[in-house]
């Protein structure tokens, strides 16, 4: 979140960082400590340069050959720019699966941060037995993208599903909901909004720092709740509505688990739940097209890194910091 | 913080423990940097112990439990008269297995004997990661001379040996005989005609109140055996061996079958279309027949009470063949190849092997063993595999080309096609132009 290493001793956030306690010491000390750092720091910093740093590099040098997994290093060809060409020229079902994430971030990311929202107001409250529907309300998102979570959605929600016998009661006839390509995205959206747990603690703990008094001064001033909601709850929620917004979108476009598990891996019925990180699998993986593959993956990274600075520079007009710094 | 290495000397030289704590921090980085190496080197270190004659060979493959139990014990039983081989069994679904396999192979680290399909041998053996086993063909150390010629031959890539048959198999159309009893219905028969069958299946609806056939159009293998019987093959050399026209008969046959209500809905189809043998619709119950391989009898049986038949695919049966149903293949860089040639030259033609592993991989590649097992054979959907596939065996034709590289998009680009078709997003004639495309692409890059 709002980490700073400004050492402002009247700031009060959450996540500044104190000042450094008094130093002792001289310079070489400190430039011991430095290393001492360094050395703590090394079983991540190998971890990161081994599992992450590496292998992405590698994957960025793969993204201009016709590496297929099976080949050996030594044998790939180098094709420069031919994936990146084939991507927005020549394949329909890559555009096809951007279609299919962006429709599925789109709808599904304001729907779940709006249901997290809501039920975090709600929750908001000092009544009996609170505590307990908040652990309800965050148990799903626990539940994470499970394998065993997918599966039951499947069930819940295919022809002789659940879901179905609800809507029987009230002389609805269902559909095949998973196994019907129009409607096999949307299930998914669901099952994404259903797991709002995670925004909404994170909603909950932004609505507790939201001084009492200005509610008081507003109603002073005959604001309504509607007017108090609209003028204070919303630009004091801003930066927790902003860190949301950013992580949510991030991991809408990231969906995987969910569609691999509802379409055994295909992206079926008829590609209407392949996401975009199911394609790169299934492009790298089965098809043996990992250069390719990887090219994707980096036009993803690409993709997500300029969504990310959009909202970041469009934040500065909606994003309020309530310790008066202009930002 | 160390406030104890400040005040430890006495005479106030602080001086040195800085320097001193430098050093023996860059000893613990350089340490903690290089531990993982060496870890890694000494395990790379492994695979060359074998000075002492001991060998130890991994071996994988795909299967259920009842498998695993078989191959294990046939590995056993290797062991037990070679002592100083051991093995590394490793063994998971279907689902998986293959990304599983080319993950390996890319880490530099695949087991030295692995089960694969004519799906993935082409792709495999056309970037040289399957050792070509004539050699040892021709030494006699991997006998083959029991084997149906048809059924070793294709297992032979540009002209390599990739993978040899662990067994032998074929397509068969199951369907649910208690069901047709129960409405006096007829028996499908082989030889029956594609538009026979639809006819029959239309019956059943009718009459049954189920769905008479499973909607085939997106299975490769139903759509090759309707190919081969046109006259044409899935591929020809490095092309396709049909044309959009072809493809566009073939989604029209099944769209009559749906529109004729002989098919289920459209998502009971895309349900069926799944390879797990638990959900065929035969055995859910949602239609009279589906489309499988004939050793897949005993699996399905397990998941239903009711009695099952199996016969050939509809029209001709010479446009089916003896196909390997899986091979065992040796990654080209194995240091122990000679080792486990004689091991798989084990598991298709000692009697012992043979006897213990049954049919559980399709009937045994050496026909003399075939006799034994099938005179001993004492489960009756196993019996009934056997009797069938030994009728048809006498009038398979031609073994086809072994699939090439590409086709595994080829196989879920016609699954994509008939399900556009399927739910009605697309004309037959549209769905057939858009495969054939993609088809293209696939096979070319």
């Amino acid at each position: 979140m709002a980490l700073t290493t400004a050492p402002d001793p009247t700031r009060r956030g959450t996540g500044s960082v104190r000042p450094p306690a008094p130093r002792g010491g001289t310079g070489r000390i400190r430039h011991g400590e430095g290393l001492a750092g360094y050395v703590f720091l090394s079983p991540w910093l190998v971890g990161l340069m081994a599992i992450t740093a590496i292998p992405m590099l590698l994957s960025l040098y793969l993204s201009f050959t016709n590496y297929d997994i099976l080949t050996p290093w030594s044998e790939v060809e180098w094709v420069g720019l031919a994936n990146y060409e084939r991507m927005f020229i020549s394949d329909p079902s890559w555009w096809h699966s951007v279609r299919v994430t962006l429709n599925f971030a789109l709808i599904a990311v304001p729907l779940k941060l709006a249901a997290a929202l809501g039920v975090a107001l709600l929750l908001n409250r000092a009544w009996r037995g609170v505590g307990l529907f908040r652990g309800l309300f965050y148990l799903p998102s626990l539940l994470g993208g499970s394998v065993a979570l997918a599966i039951v959605w499947v069930n819940m929600f295919n022809r002789e599903g659940a879901f179905n016998s609800f809507l029987a009661l009230f002389g609805i006839e269902g559909k095949p909901w998973v196994n019907d390509p129009d409607w096999a995205l949307e299930t998914l959206m669901v099952l994404a909004i259903w797991q709002f747990g995670a925004p909404m603690v994170i909603f909950l703990a932004g609505l507790k720092q939201v001084p009492t008094e200005l509610y008081e001064a507003a109603a002073v001033d005959g604001a309504g709740k509607f007017r108090q909601f609209v003028n204070v709850t919303l630009p004091m929620l801003s930066p927790v509505i902003f860190f949301n917004l950013v992580l949510e979108t991030i991991n809408g476009f990231q969906g995987f688990t969910a569609a691999f598990v509802l379409s055994n891996g295909t992206g079926g019925p008829v590609d209407s739940t392949l996401m975009y990180t199911l394609n790169l699998y299934i492009t790298g993986f089965t098809d043996l097209e990992m250069g390719y593959a990887s090219a994707m993956a980096w036009v993803f990274l690409i993709a997500i890194a300029i969504i990310t600075v959009i909202f970041f520079s469009t934040g500065r007009f909606w994003v309020h910091y309530s310790d008066g710094e202009d930002r | 913080m160390h406030p104890a290495t400040a005040t430890s000397v006495p005479d106030g030289r602080t001086y040195r423990t800085p320097l001193l704590r430098r050093r023996f921090l860059r000893g613990l980085l350089a340490a903690v940097v290089t531990l993982p190496l060496i870890g890694a080197a000494a395990a790379c270190g492994d695979d060359d112990a074998a000075s002492d004659g001991k060998v130890r060979l991994s071996i994988f493959w795909w299967g259920g439990e009842a498998r695993a139990q078989l191959t294990k014990q046939a590995l056993d039983l290797y062991t037990e008269k070679n002592p100083d081989v051991t093995f590394e069994k490793t063994w998971q679904a279907n689902q998986g297995y293959f990304d599983k396999l080319a993950t390996l192979t890319a880490g530099g680290n695949p087991p030295d004997i692995f089960q694969i399909d004519d799906n993935f041998l082409a792709e495999y053996a056309a970037r040289n990661t399957t050792l070509d086993l004539k050699k040892y063909q021709d030494s006699g150390d991997l006998d083959t001379t029991k084997f149906p010629p048809s059924l070793l031959q294709y297992g032979v890539v540009d002209g390599k040996l990739a993978g040899l048959a662990a067994g032998e198999n074929t397509q068969g159309l199951v369907y649910n005989k208690t069901l047709l009893d129960k409405n006096g219905l007829p028996e499908p028969t082989t030889g029956m005609s594609w538009e026979e069958h639809v006819a029959w299946a239309e019956q059943v609806s009718k009459k049954a109140g189920i769905p008479g056939t499973q909607d085939p159009s997106a299975d490769y293998k139903a759509f090759w055996v309707w190919l081969r019987q046109q006259g044409k093959d899935l591929y020809s050399g490095n092309e396709l061996g049909f044309t959009v026209e072809d493809v566009t008969k073939w989604f029209e046959l099944w769209k009559g079958a749906r529109d004729r209500g002989a098919t289920p809905p459209p998502d009971v189809i895309h349900e069926g279309n799944a390879t797990d043998i638990t959900k065929q619709l035969v055995v859910t119950g949602k239609a009279a027949t589906s489309w499988v391989w004939v050793n897949q009898m005993p699996e399905l049986k397990k998941n239903t009470a009711d009695e099952l038949g199996v016969i050939a695919y509809p029209g001709d049966p010479s446009g089916q063949w003896a196909r390997a149903s899986m091979y065992w293949s040796i990654f080209r860089g194995s240091k122990h190849a000679d080792v486990a040639a004689d091991v798989i030259n084990f598991l298709v033609n000692d009697p012992e092997a043979v006897k213990l592993l049954g049919t559980d991989r399709g009937l045994p590649s050496n026909l003399d063993l075939r006799r034994v097992i099938s005179d001993d054979a004492t489960d009756p959907a196993m019996k009934q595999s056997i009797t069938v596939e030994n009728e048809l065996a006498e009038k398979f034709g031609e073994s086809p080309q072994v699939p090439i590289k590409g086709h595994s998009k080829v196989k879920s680009e016609l699954t994509k096609a008939a399900e556009n078709a399927q739910y009605g997003r697309a004309a037959p004639a549209e769905a057939a132009a858009q495969f054939v495309e993609a088809c293209k692409a696939a096979i070319v890059s």
